[in-house]
């Protein structure tokens, strides 16, 4: 309880109240610690009122509440004046003007009250060498009292005058009569003497920003200005100031004086004691029912939108779980089923933000951790396939922090390291081949065989099918020579512009091509019409249930980039990972592109790992076939294709996965590829071609040559299968001599 | 009342636990009159408004239009016909209507379901709910009907806290900063209305006498001139009026001991 407050309270009411407050706080703890202390002073009432007994008796009832520290719910609050010109409260001329207290209790009272950094305003009546005299007309700020006709003068000494730039006396500037604004510096209350000054340092913090100095008229303050109206208008009463005053028609006035005044109206005190804050517990407030509420209304939308999901209406899930989302926002519930469906879908983006979203708000939940590990694997997977590993990288690591116990994330963050170092490795390699190979100088005679070689795979393809041959060692052959010729003088134009076309059609063949060697089914040639045939009927049976991710892969190559948007490349291994989850529904759905059963999850797995396993070697191999800087990318893009051509594999044609097995060891790989490869373009011709050279390469033991070879015919037969090339007259002489060179050099039977 | 609230509305009040006298406070004595129950009753119900106005971050003033809109409810109908918790709900919404701070009447639901089932689970979005807002929705208008749409009050608190820095600058400032005059008249005033006081008296001496009843309460010593300072601050108010609200406001301090 404050002592001292009780004390003055004592004084004022006298005996009586010391008697009643003994009375009524009795079991009071506070109060009888300080009960003592009390009763030393005997009071007397000051005013020689009424014996108000009843407000005795309240006071004393209510002492445990009017004086306990807590109640004084501010400190003193620093005085902020308003704006000048605003209004938002009705701003009143000192009361005491109305009260009309005596001269002398003004003047008393004011030199009692009056504190440093208080504003007076106040005309010069006298300018002196040491500073200036003011007479006061009123105060500015910090205090509000009516001393117009009091008369006080104050002393401005000239320390206190700030000089205005120049070097005269600073005194000059002022003249008498001129209206000051100055803040008080120093009070002598006992021999009323007021110092004040014009430096802003005179000023508190709160009244700072008040220009100090000459005033004008207009400046006035309203609360003086209003008392002058009063002082000439005897009819002006305090009521009718205050409703004639624009402030008392502000609606949130109240509002705004209540912060003013330091009284909190959202825990507003009251003295009845059922309403002491102490009785009003947090759950019983509206915002904390209505939490609890949205959350049960919204987690009865996700269950109604899980029987959906689970008995395959997407569409309806989805509906109940955005339902669910707009009760609740963030309702970890609803963000995680609907992360899951958005995954199953294939809408892997919107997935992992739902599941990071729930995780936010509830970082322990079990399902979002494992749902987001598994969504940030297979989106690993998919951006390995767009060749961004580092991202990929990043992702696989993400997962193996939320969950090091997850084993897909492990293996596959081990297989993408590998992937990198070997990319870095192959990119060494690669600018050591182009030092390499800038040396070689070939004759013409063997670019001319090359190019016959091409064409004539070309002319052999076209007559055995519409569609593209496995002719990318050949087109590679014609690509290479092209580019080589290309980089000499041309002494054809158009071998020259063939070549430049093979060039730039090869070096997109090339890198598809490069990356298969002899295992991977050559892309078709991208600007023959069958190609396109091909591609419109191979396209639908993947539209339904594909996923809305290639936009995401990028359009690097025009034949590539089909087969991309023909493989639902982001479901193809990871679906499996689903199975177990009630939201896994459906998980073959999104396994869509091979939907077809055959391959199941453990040859989907193996397939990852074996693909790894043998794409460094095959990246390395295609890295000798190859000259120049296209070799990195084309290894690349071998890993693509592979994994494009493993997810589109089809059942028809696993017999073929037989014949095209290689000296490489990923050969149920291959096999997948084989098989997705014929299954799809439907090249049986291809596939027999295809395999005819895998036959030879087999026997050749792999050798390096042999793959070269391949490589190149695959290159030169899809180069030439894209273009039609009329031979140079002048060159049909030199086919013969070229045909024999080649059958001495290579084993490999023409097409 | 019947004609505007369905049965089913009706029942769901009830089931709310809001018959007068029934759930909360002391059972009404055999002594008390008819006159004295209602009191007792309308007590009771203002306290309930004005929990559910903290609980519902209502600001002073609507929480006292609720109040009023209450009291002059109940000054022209009796309490046996209407329900009286349900009016105040209805009050509350419409003051929160009036006085420009909007309240949902979920909210308003669900706090006070809770006030009568403490502990409970929040209702589920069903046919008791709707019902239940149905209910508050027709009472609303019954109570805009019987007060002939008569809704805006003049409150005594924006007169309260102009006087209030009125006699601050009067006061020496640091004994204005040891003494908790603001609380204390603010929570005088918002007391004041568990009881009809609040409508019998002119707003301005309201605020003068919880001001005054603060300062006294304190013993600020207030400068004395020609006039007293509340002569002042409204003319047409006299020491008479002054003490006589002043134990109208007494004795809403004792009811509370036998009302709750």
């Amino acid at each position: 309880m404050d002592r001292d407050l009780l004390r003055q309270t004592l004084s004022h009411h006298g005996q009586s109240l010391f008697t009643h407050l003994k009375c009524e706080q009795s079991e009071n703890p506070d109060f009888k610690a300080i009960e003592p202390d009390l009763s030393k002073a005997s009071y007397q009432r000051k005013y020689g009122g009424e014996d108000n007994a009843l407000v005795e008796q309240f006071i004393a009832r209510k002492a445990d509440i009017l004086f306990a520290p807590s109640w004084k719910s501010s400190a003193l609050l620093e005085d902020v004046l308003e704006e000048e010109g605003e209004e938002p409260y009705a701003i009143m001329p000192p009361l005491e003007q109305f009260m009309e207290v005596s001269f002398e209790e003004r003047r008393n009272l004011l030199y009692r009250d009056i504190e440093r950094g208080d504003i007076v305003i106040g005309r010069i009546n006298s300018i002196r060498d040491f500073g200036f005299f003011v007479t006061l007309i009123c105060m500015g700020g910090g205090l509000e009292r009516d001393i117009e006709d009091l008369e006080l003068t104050a002393l401005c000494p000239l320390r206190d005058v700030p000089s205005n730039g120049n070097h005269d006396d600073p005194l000059s500037y002022y003249q008498l009569n001129d209206l000051i604004r100055a803040g008080v510096k120093d009070i002598d209350r006992y021999h009323e003497k007021i110092t004040i000054s014009l430096q802003p340092s005179s000023l508190g913090p709160n009244l700072m920003n008040l220009k100090l100095g000459v005033f004008s008229r207009d400046d006035m303050p309203l609360q003086y200005s209003r008392s002058v109206r009063v002082a000439n208008d005897n009819t002006e009463t305090y009521e009718r100031v205050l409703e004639g005053s624009l402030g008392y028609s502000n609606p949130s006035n109240v509002e705004y004086l209540l912060g003013k005044i330091g009284v909190s109206d959202t825990q507003p005190p009251s003295l009845m004691r059922g309403l002491q804050s102490k009785h009003f517990l947090e759950e019983d407030f509206a915002t904390t029912i209505r939490k609890k509420q949205s959350a049960s209304w919204a987690l009865k939308c996700v269950r109604v939108g899980v029987d959906h999901f689970k008995s395959g209406r997407h569409v309806e899930a989805m509906n109940e779980y955005n339902k669910a989302l707009e009760i609740d926002t963030n309702n970890v519930e609803a963000l995680v089923a609907r992360g899951a469906l958005y995954a199953n879908k294939g809408s892997l983006l919107k997935a992992i933000t739902d599941f990071e979203l729930a995780l936010e708000s509830c970082p322990t939940h079990r399902n979002a951790k494992k749902y987001l590990c598994q969504t940030l694997v297979e989106r690993g997977g998919q951006l390995e396939e767009e060749e961004k590993l580092v991202t990929a990288e990043g992702l696989y690591r993400k997962a193996l922090a939320l969950d090091d116990s997850f084993q897909d994330a492990k293996e596959a963050l081990k297989k993408i390291e590998l992937l990198i170092q070997k990319s870095l490795k192959l990119r060494e390699e690669a600018a050591a081949k182009e030092a390499e190979k800038a040396k070689n100088v070939e004759t013409s005679a063997e670019k001319l065989r090359k190019i016959l070689k091409e064409e004539k795979r070309m002319k052999r393809k076209q007559r055995r099918s519409s569609s593209s041959s496995s002719s990318s060692s050949s087109s590679s052959d014609r690509s290479s020579s092209g580019r080589r010729k290309s980089k000499k003088k041309k002494r054809k134009h158009r071998r020259s512009s063939r070549g430049k076309k093979h060039q730039q059609v090869s070096s997109r063949d090339n890198r598809s091509v490069a990356d298969d060697e002899e295992e991977w089914y050559p892309a078709p040639p991208n600007t023959s019409a069958s190609f396109l045939d091909q591609k419109s009927s191979v396209v639908r049976p993947f539209e339904g249930p594909e996923s809305t991710e290639e936009g995401s892969q990028p359009p690097s190559k025009g034949r590539s980039h089909s087969y991309r948007s023909l493989s639902s490349v982001s479901d193809a291994p990871d679906n499996s990972r689903f199975e177990d989850d009630p939201f896994d529904a459906s998980p073959q759905r999104a396994e869509g592109s091979k939907g077809k059963g055959v391959r199941g999850d453990k040859t989907s797995d193996g397939d990852v790992k074996e693909r790894e396993g043998s794409r460094g070697q095959r990246k390395s191999q295609g890295q000798e076939d190859q000259s120049g800087p296209q070799d990195v990318p084309s290894s690349l893009e071998k890993v693509k294709h592979r994994r494009m051509s493993s997810s589109s594999a089809g059942s028809e044609h696993s017999r073929k996965s037989d014949q095209y097995t290689n000296d490489l060891p990923s050969q149920s790989h291959i096999s997948t590829y084989r098989r997705s490869d014929s299954g799809k373009y439907g090249s049986t011709e291809r596939g027999d071609k295809k395999e005819q050279e895998r036959g030879t390469r087999r026997s050749d033991g792999g050798d390096y040559r042999s793959s070269t070879d391949a490589t190149r015919n695959g290159k030169g037969s899809s180069a030439g299968g894209s273009q039609k090339k009329e031979l140079p007259t002048n060159l049909l002489d030199l086919f013969s001599q070229i045909a024999q060179f080649e059958k001495e050099k290579c084993v490999k039977p023409k097409k | 009342m019947a004609r505007f609230i369905t049965p089913g509305s009706m029942e769901a009040v009830s089931r709310l636990g809001g018959a007068p006298g029934g759930k909360r406070g002391a059972p009404a004595l055999d002594t008390d009159t008819d006159s004295t129950r209602e009191i007792k009753t309308h007590f009771r119900v203002c306290r309930f408004i004005m929990e559910t106005g903290v609980k519902l971050g209502m600001r002073s003033v609507p929480v006292a239009t609720a109040c009023v809109l209450y009291h002059r409810f109940f000054q022209c109908v009796s309490v046996t016909v209407y329900e009286p918790y349900l009016v105040a709900m209805s009050c509350i919404y419409l003051a929160g209507k009036v006085e420009e701070q909007h309240l949902r009447t979920r909210d308003i639901i669900n706090v006070c379901h809770r006030y009568f089932h403490s502990s409970s689970e929040p209702l589920n979005c069903d046919g008791e709910f709707w019902d239940l807002r149905d209910s508050v929705v027709q009472c609303e208008l019954l109570v805009l009907r019987q007060l002939n749409f008569h809704v805006s009050f003049q409150h005594p608190h924006k007169y309260l806290l102009h006087y209030l820095l009125s006699v601050k600058s009067l006061v020496n400032r640091h004994a204005w900063s040891r003494t908790p005059v603001a609380e204390t008249t603010w929570a005088l005033l918002r007391d004041c209305y568990h009881g009809t006081m609040c409508v019998r008296h002119a707003p301005q001496h309201i605020a003068i006498a919880t001001l005054y009843l603060a300062l006294l309460s304190y013993g600020v010593e207030v400068p004395v001139g020609e006039r007293e300072w509340w002569q002042v601050l409204c003319e047409d108010i006299t020491k008479e009026h002054i003490d006589a609200i002043i134990s109208d406001l007494l004795h809403l301090y004792d009811m509370e001991a036998k009302c709750t």
